[in-house]
């Protein structure tokens, strides 16, 4: 969930009211946002105190940023929706200054791309580094790190018009890339740049690279990668900037662009369109200018909102209620067509209109209500055996432990003197400490006994739990079975002793059983048994091999069983 | 302290001593080993616990060594010394190589060789000019008849032998082979014993006159035998008053884990009001882990660095339909749910993928085509983060869920229901919700509430299933989906503070641990 650190004098100006921390805090759940903790804006004196937020919506992507917060907050509290008249739409393009041609030799590596321009005053601190916030977060979650959609800042200034985007020769054409003060050619930079190393991995699979040229031929930026450190090098003072986002998913990228522009517009800044020509299909058509509301409407009957919701709301209260949300809506008897703002596309199906209705409404709207379907409630069969079991083995003086189920091999196979071929790996484990399954309960009990050397001797310990292991018979080439283990550990634990805790825990659950000679290597030769019900083998008990407690490092004589519960239940 | 309060503490080794001696009388552990029949260990208790009342007091006390036999000692009583057993062998066998009577009595060479050394000064034993050891027909060397005599005496004395005891040429000889430190290979230990000697404090004489006026003789009977009750024989007996301020023995009691038992507790508080319980495999796919709950493929929960995927086998044979084509639909372009879908290519390979549960919802998700309407649901579930371990995450932990059908559920019985869960579950006085985000629900909301302990906090987060989650599963009701935090519960109830503490190895910790309340 992404975390923003907005300027607060921004933000309040945005927001068009200041707050004090606990109503911010009860304003901001507005956004699905909370307040994270302030912070400040550099040092000493001087240094502007920042917000910290935390944006829990992930299809929210408009509100990762101080316009984006600031905007839903204003109109929630009662602010007009705002206006953005610069948006081109389907057979409305808006006249533009500016172009961008598109290269046929960008279609496979990254096809899409949006731009606009910035004027009317010089960027402000503030708002650039929330643009470079902005670019971060959209980029890093919205955009899945770069790769379907990347951003650039550019000075217009030092842009030559049209501008092309094409696929480039990764040997042929070199650049000096920001950061850096010598030219490289763009597969160099792939290999030496920071930024080429955290994202080449986009690109560096295709013949040629997709890259941003003046008509002049100077660089702008090799996409997603890295800007120019000419053209691509904004400072705070700048006026007139480009605005530019390629990607593959061209939804993601015109609504990228959509919420910077709406941004900057509700800082006070102009917004000049710029046309992109494309020589190929794309979903809006083969020449767009930017910022385009794309967006379909959406629709819901007030009589879904009212079953969701458990109130009676009807369509005007319904518009209403989207108006809060900065959402333009219109009724048509029940039905309720809604017009999602330009730098959102979120509303996948109805349901996420009766949300907003919801939030729009307040919650404290809500009345909660005592429900009525009456059920039978029960516990699962495995849980009631289970509870059987344990209480049986409480009864016999052994206490109950409780593990993690994540493992290391040297604890779950090699210290138990067992092959593991049978036991699930985990493919990316964090350590070597939390990377198999375990596969019996056996060794998290003599795991117990290794750190409790000084405890009062006898130790009788068991636990009821889940193993999972391999069966390729299985859809899931694999197999959870609840398990109850129990160890017994002191100066005369023995065979005997474990044979008879057997026998007196299956006679109470009521089996008649057999033992059978086993060779299992983690007990010793000669003292373990087999446990057989209905002619099935359900577990098995005996003396643990010394070898065994030796890998454990145990120097004390230990006991053990281990019977599969949902055998026994049958 | 009062003589009369004495009295019940007193040990019958105590009060025959009181009983016997005068103030003043000069005692040590021998003399009551030899006037009262204590063995040595019962006379130093009754010192130790006559000092520790006042009723006794220290006079001095004498150094003195100890001789005790050590295993080899006995060894050599019984089997002979390495010299007896070399002269033993000669005369029996004939001269034999020296490395022949090491293998044969199983001896060091070097062993061997300090035992020709001393023999054959005494003429007992000689080397023959063929190398061969050969021993004298008849005589014993003193040294050795010394030895054994001393062996002798320390084992007729009950395993020691005291500096007193000794004549002449045996202190000597002891001198040569008891030692100190590294006793093993000598057949003596020599240890520095203190006598300790003591009397009676004046105070013992108000405390045996007080003993003599009850009636009270140290002879009176400790436990209450079985014999005692078939013969009758306790009629005519008197019995000991036992100390009960003294400590009581430790007992191991079987019994529940703590933890084990808080989550039973959150369990039962669910059945009781109306919930089935619901399980499932620690193993799953894709499909049921993310995509049935409408989570994009490439959402950034799913990312490699969230879930933990299986090596081997890596992916499952088949995913049940027609489940997985209605999820495509839906994922794709909305399918039959009236969604509009994410609108990118479901990648039927990435669906069969095999991870570890990675959130309790899954079970939800598998309990929707065969859920009843009406019906109430939980699970508390094992997931598998890939996260740090450390005091607030851990590789594997318990996740509560639940999902309620009902043709009339709506977000106001989702409040209903999360306000019972608030004040049944967590006790809280106060709740209050707030919107939420969760990739299945829509509407979504959180529950905060105020905890009498914790104060406020996240209980949980709630909503109502998406159709894009429901539909497919062939469910056309409105579904409530809920999940609830308890491990802050958990560690209050259990007074801990580190989460990796709820599924301690520690035995004795785990025994300890006592519950304020479930």
């Amino acid at each position: 969930m992404p975390k923003i650190e907005v300027n607060e004098k921004l933000f309040f100006e945005l927001a068009g009211r200041r707050m004090e921390a606990a109503e911010l805090e009860e304003a901001l759940t507005a956004a699905k946002a909370e307040l994270d903790g302030y912070g400040q804006d550099g040092e000493g004196r001087g240094a502007e105190r920042t917000i910290k937020i935390e944006l829990n919506d992930t299809n929210r992507p408009d509100l990762w940023s101080t316009a984006g917060v600031a905007r839903q907050l204003r109109v929630y509290a009662g602010g007009p929706i705002p206006e953005y008249p610069f948006f081109s739409s389907e057979g409305d393009a808006k006249p533009s200054r500016y172009r961008v041609a598109v290269d046929a030799s960008v279609k496979e590596v990254r096809p899409y791309l949006a731009a606009f321009v910035i004027s009317g005053k010089p960027i402000s601190d503030a708002m650039l580094k929330d643009a470079i916030q902005t670019q971060e977060k959209l980029c890093a979650n919205f955009g899945r790190k770069r790769k379907s959609v990347s951003m650039g800042l550019y000075r217009i200034e030092l842009i030559k018009w049209p501008v092309s985007y094409k696929a480039a020769d990764p040997d042929a054409v070199a650049f000096t890339p920001l950061g850096l003060d010598a030219k490289l050619s763009l597969r160099a930079i792939l290999e030496e740049h920071p930024k080429g190393k955290e994202y080449g991995h986009i690109i560096a699979g295709h013949p040629k690279y997709p890259l941003l040229q003046g008509a002049d031929g100077g660089i702008l930026s090799m996409a997603p990668v890295i800007n120019s450190a000419d053209i691509g090098a904004v400072q705070v003072g700048d006026r007139d900037l480009l605005v530019e986002f390629t990607g593959t998913d061209m939804p993601s990228v015109a609504l990228s662009a959509s919420i910077v522009a709406c941004d900057f517009a509700d800082a006070g800044y102009e917004i000049a369109p710029v046309a992109v020509d494309y020589p190929y299909d794309t979903p809006l058509g083969r020449s767009v200018t930017f910022p385009y509301y794309f967006q379909a409407p959406a629709s819901v009957d007030s009589g879904r909102v009212s079953k969701l919701l458990g109130d009676s709301i009807g369509p005007e209260a319904v518009v209403a209620a989207l108006g809060r949300m900065a959402v333009r809506a219109e009724a048509h008897g029940q039905h309720v067509r809604a017009f999602p703002p330009e730098y959102r596309n979120d509303f996948l199906h109805a349901a996420d209109l009766v949300e907003d209705v919801m939030i729009g409404r307040g919650m404290a709207s809500f009345k909660p209500e005592r429900p009525k379907d009456f059920t039978i409630g029960r516990l699962h069969p495995i849980e009631r055996y289970s509870r059987e079991a344990k209480n049986l083995l409480v009864g016999m003086g052994y206490q109950e432990m409780i593990y993690n189920y994540l493992g290391s091999k040297r604890d779950y196979i090699d210290r138990m003197n067992i092959s593991g071929d049978d036991a699930l790996f985990i493919s990316n484990p964090m350590t070597e400490n939390f990377a198999v399954v375990r596969p019996s309960i056996l060794p998290s009990l003599l795991a117990s006994e290794s750190v409790s050397s000084k405890a009062a001797y006898p130790h009788r310990i068991f636990e009821s739990g889940k193993v999972a292991f391999k069966d390729p018979a299985e859809n899931y080439g694999s197999r959870t079975r609840q398990r109850v283990g129990m160890l017994s550990c002191h100066a005369a634990a023995d065979y005997n002793e474990m044979a008879g805790a057997v026998a007196a825990f299956l006679f109470y659950l009521g089996f008649d059983y057999a033992v059978e000679d086993a060779e299992d290597p983690r007990f010793m030769a000669g003292r373990q048994a087999r446990v057989m019900v209905r002619g099935e083998e359900v577990g098995v008990f005996g003396e643990i091999n010394p070898f065994v407690l030796e890998n454990w490092g145990i120097t004390m004589p230990c006991a053990a069983c281990e019977l599969d519960l949902e055998s026994l239940m049958g | 302290m009062e003589p009369r309060s004495l009295l019940k503490g007193l040990h019958p080794l105590e009060i025959k001593v009181v009983l016997h001696y005068a103030p003043g009388d000069s005692l040590d552990a021998a003399r009551l080993v030899r006037d009262l029949g204590y063995v040595e260990g019962q006379a130093n208790q009754a010192q130790a616990w006559l000092s520790a009342k006042g009723l006794a007091a220290e006079t001095g006390r004498v150094g003195r060594t100890v001789y005790e036999l050590t295993p080899l000692g006995r060894d050599w009583l019984e089997k002979g010394s390495p010299e007896e057993r070399i002269v033993e062998f000669l005369r029996r066998g004939g001269p034999a190589a020296m490395g022949d009577i090491c293998k044969s009595l199983g001896l060091e060479q070097k062993d061997a060789g300090s035992v020709f050394g001393r023999l054959s000064k005494e003429g007992i034993l000689s080397m023959t000019p063929e190398k061969l050891v050969a021993a004298a027909v008849e005589g014993e060397s003193a040294r050795q008849a010394t030895l054994r005599a001393l062996l002798k005496k320390a084992q007729a004395a009950g395993g020691a032998l005291e500096d007193k005891d000794l004549s002449e040429a045996e202190r000597s000889l002891m001198a040569e082979v008891a030692k100190k430190r590294g006793a093993s290979d000598a057949p003596f230990k020599a240890a520095d014993r203190e006598t300790v000697s003591w009397s009676l404090t004046d105070a013992a004489a108000g405390v045996a006159a007080l003993l003599r006026e009850e009636g009270v003789s140290g002879d009176e009977v400790g436990a209450l035998t079985q014999e005692m009750l078939e013969s009758g024989a306790w009629k005519s007996l008197s019995f000991r008053a036992y100390n009960i301020q003294s400590r009581p023995a430790r007992l191991i009691a079987g019994r529940h884990n703590p933890y084990v038992r808080f989550l039973e507790s959150v369990k039962d508080k669910l059945v009781s009001l109306g919930f089935e319980e619901f399980d499932g495999g620690l193993v799953e796919t894709e499909f049921w882990n993310g995509d049935a709950l409408f989570m994009p493929q490439f959402h950034s929960a799913r990312d490699i660095h969230d879930v933990y995927y299986l090596a081997d086998p890596v992916k499952a044979k088949s995913i049940e339909e027609p489940y997985q084509s209605r999820v495509a639909a839906a994922h794709e372009n909305g399918g039959a749910t009236g969604s509009r879908g994410w609108g990118y290519a479901f990648d039927r390979e990435f669906t069969k993928r095999l991870v570890l549960r990675s959130q309790g919802t899954v079970l939800s998700a598998r309990q929707l085509h065969t859920a009843k309407v009406p019906g109430k649901y939980f699970g508390v579930a094992r997931c598998f983060r890939y996260d740090k371990v450390d005091a607030t995450h851990l590789s594997d932990f318990y996740q509560t869920e639940g999902i309620v059908l009902g043709e009339d559920v709506n977000l106001r019985t989702l409040l209903g229901f999360l306000e019972m869960f608030a004040v049944e579950v967590a006790g809280a006085k106060e709740v209050k919700y707030v919107p939420g985000y969760f990739p299945f629900t829509e509407p979504s909301v959180e529950v905060h509430i105020k905890h009498p302990v914790l104060g406020w906090f996240e209980l949980g987060g709630a909503g109502i299933f998406r159709p894009e989650v429901t539909e497919p599963m062939g469910v056309s009701v409105p579904v409530l989906a809920w999940g609830l935090g308890i491990d802050r519960m958990a560690l209050m109830a259990l007074g801990l503070n580190d989460l990796r503490e709820l599924f301690s190895y520690d035995i004795e910790s785990v025994r300890l641990r006592r519950a304020s309340a479930y």
